[in-house]
């Protein structure tokens, strides 16, 4: 991990201050969320993906791919949530005041 | 924590460019990231024996194919490779080298080229191998036929280093090393290279063995060529030692009495058995040419060339076989000189006084037994006879004045008329010749020196 991390933590970098930008933006965001099923559906497929990661039966590319994938993708939403709790805590700050 | 579920709900959105991201990243870093673990995977290998090795990476997974010397061997490459960082399976298509049994290595040579061919233990064996034939051979054109294998005998290499060391010795052949038996088979470069490999094999390394040698000699050749334009006798090719080499010109000096001898014989090891004894009666043979040629091959006497009459051709086609060793043959290619103008008494005179006074015919001493070392002055003296058919020849006998009077009279007697049997024997005429002895009535030189009696003892031709 610590090698691939050296090989391409640009890109990693990228998925991190993405998910900043992405959860400091949907505290504050109106619409619809992901509805409640589909959550389910998308956790469920996430949890297959790190299942096929981990017992590592995808060969060769793509299972590197997959795995390039799924590091982002765990930065990513790492990144989402320090940004909303972030802007949440400056939010919540801000609004007595204000 | 209620309100980070809430707001992961519209997280969704930014996933639009990180798959974007993935993609982007995938696209770039997939090549690198396969040379780079390919280049790592390599060096954890450096220090590992495989032949055959080849590494593929896709994505992080590494196949590894190689022929590995040892079970041990194969198992610690592809741990090595395993430990790399980044490297996520390891493929294992690794084998062990096939096992040769037996176990063979052959070095053959040809005007070309030496071929190493059959199973080498060791890359590196293999590369010692090439590199020291390329050393040894000395701008020979090396061919490397070599497959690897296990199953080598202990001490191969030193084995086989040894045995390449003796293909340098060898024009043609080829020596094969089949577990610890060796076999050669060819033939030596020089003389004496049969012995020197021979020697040289007693140093194998222990346990090997020499099941067969047969590697040949050259021929042993001895060549004489009798030059009558230039009145010599040259010897050349091979005498075995300095003592049959002296022998073999102090008898080409007596046999030769007006040819100059050229020696350019080398001594060298491997002569067949009974050479000299062969040699000395077919150089006796030569000096009775007008011309010609001797050459002995191993045991082999060819002796080619121009009798001075029919009887000598015929005496020396039958004779001469018989005075040779065992084992040894004799190829004749005589044919007989045309016969040379007839000439008068007077011009046979001077022939027989020209004839004698460059060598005189020889017995043995005290007795009246013609030594074969005169066959070529007879044979000249015959020739001579025959150019003048009318004249009557007196064959007279001298001594010196050594001894009883009338034994050397009986003596002279007898030499001359051993000498009138002989030329009677050659075909010519019997009443042409009168056989009379002198005793020491007629010296040419005083009988007070060693030389001066040599000289008083002689047969000489009278033209009547």
């Amino acid at each position: 991990m610590a090698y691939l991390t050296t090989f391409f933590w640009g890109w990693l970098l990228a998925s991190v201050l993405l998910g900043f930008a992405m959860g400091w933006i949907s505290v504050v965001q109106h619409g619809e969320g992901v509805a409640g099923k589909l959550r389910w559906a998308l956790s469920a497929l996430v949890a297959a993906l790190i299942g096929a990661a981990l017992t590592r039966i995808v060969p060769g590319r793509f299972g590197y791919w997959l795995d390039l994938g799924l590091i982002m993708f765990a930065l990513y939403l790492g990144g989402c949530a320090v940004g909303s709790w972030l802007r949440d805590w400056v939010v919540s700050r801000s609004a007595p005041s204000a | 924590m209620r309100g980070l579920f809430r707001w992961s709900g519209k997280w969704w959105l930014g996933v639009i460019p990180l798959v974007i991201f993935w993609a982007i990243a995938a696209w770039t870093s997939t090549e690198p990231l396969e040379a780079d673990l390919a280049q790592r995977s390599a060096a954890a290998l450096k220090d590992t024996v495989l032949d055959k090795r080849r590494i593929s990476v896709a994505g992080r997974d590494v196949t590894l194919a190689a022929d590995a010397f040892s079970e041990d061997g194969r198992q610690s490459a592809v741990t090595s490779v395993e430990a790399v960082p980044g490297v996520r399976l390891v493929d294992d298509e690794t084998r062990l080298v096939p096992e040769a049994k037996p176990f063979v290595w052959s070095a053959e040579r040809d005007v070309l080229r030496v071929t190493l061919s059959g199973s080498s233990p060791l890359p590196a064996s293999r590369g010692r191998l090439m590199e020291a034939a390329r050393a040894g051979l000395g701008g020979v054109e090396v061919v490397d036929r070599m497959n690897l294998s296990r199953g080598a005998p202990p001490r191969f290499d030193n084995a086989a280093l040894l045995l390449l060391d003796q293909v340098g010795k060898l024009k043609d052949g080829k020596i094969t090393l089949s577990d610890t038996q060796v076999s050669l088979s060819g033939m030596a470069r020089e003389l004496g290279g049969r012995e020197a490999i021979a020697a040289a094999l007693k140093n194998l390394p222990e346990g090997f063995s020499v099941a067969a040698n047969e590697v040949k000699a050259p021929p042993y050749i001895f060549q004489a060529y009798k030059d009558p334009v230039a009145v010599t006798l040259t010897l050349t090719g091979n005498a075995p030692d300095n003592n049959v080499h002296a022998a073999l010109v102090a008898a080409a000096g007596r046999k030769f009495f007006s040819e100059k001898v050229v020696d350019n014989l080398k001594e060298s090891v491997g002569a067949p058995a009974g050479f000299a004894n062969a040699v000395v009666p077919a150089l006796g043979a030569l000096s009775r040419l007008s011309t010609g040629t001797l050459v002995v091959s191993d045991r082999e006497v060819k002796l080619s060339g121009d009798a001075l009459y029919e009887n000598a051709a015929a005496q020396i086609r039958a004779g001469l076989g018989k005075d040779f060793p065992q084992g040894w043959q004799f190829k004749p290619e005589i044919s007989v000189k045309p016969a040379a103008a007839p000439v008068d008494a007077t011009v046979c005179q001077q022939l027989f006084a020209e004839l004698l006074g460059k060598a005189r015919i020889r017995f043995e001493s005290g007795k009246a037994d013609i030594v074969a070392d005169s066959a070529g002055l007879l044979d000249r003296l015959i020739e001579t006879a025959l150019r003048c058919p009318t004249a009557n020849i007196e064959i007279a006998g001298h001594t010196d004045s050594d001894g009883d009077e009338a034994a050397n009279q009986a003596l002279s007697e007898k030499r001359a008329q051993a000498v009138a049997d002989y030329l009677v024997k050659a075909g010519l005429p019997a009443d042409r010749f009168s056989a009379v002895g002198y005793g020491p009535t007629q010296p040419i030189a005083g009988n007070d020196t060693d030389q001066g009696k040599a000289q008083n003892r002689r047969i000489d031709f009278v033209v009547k």
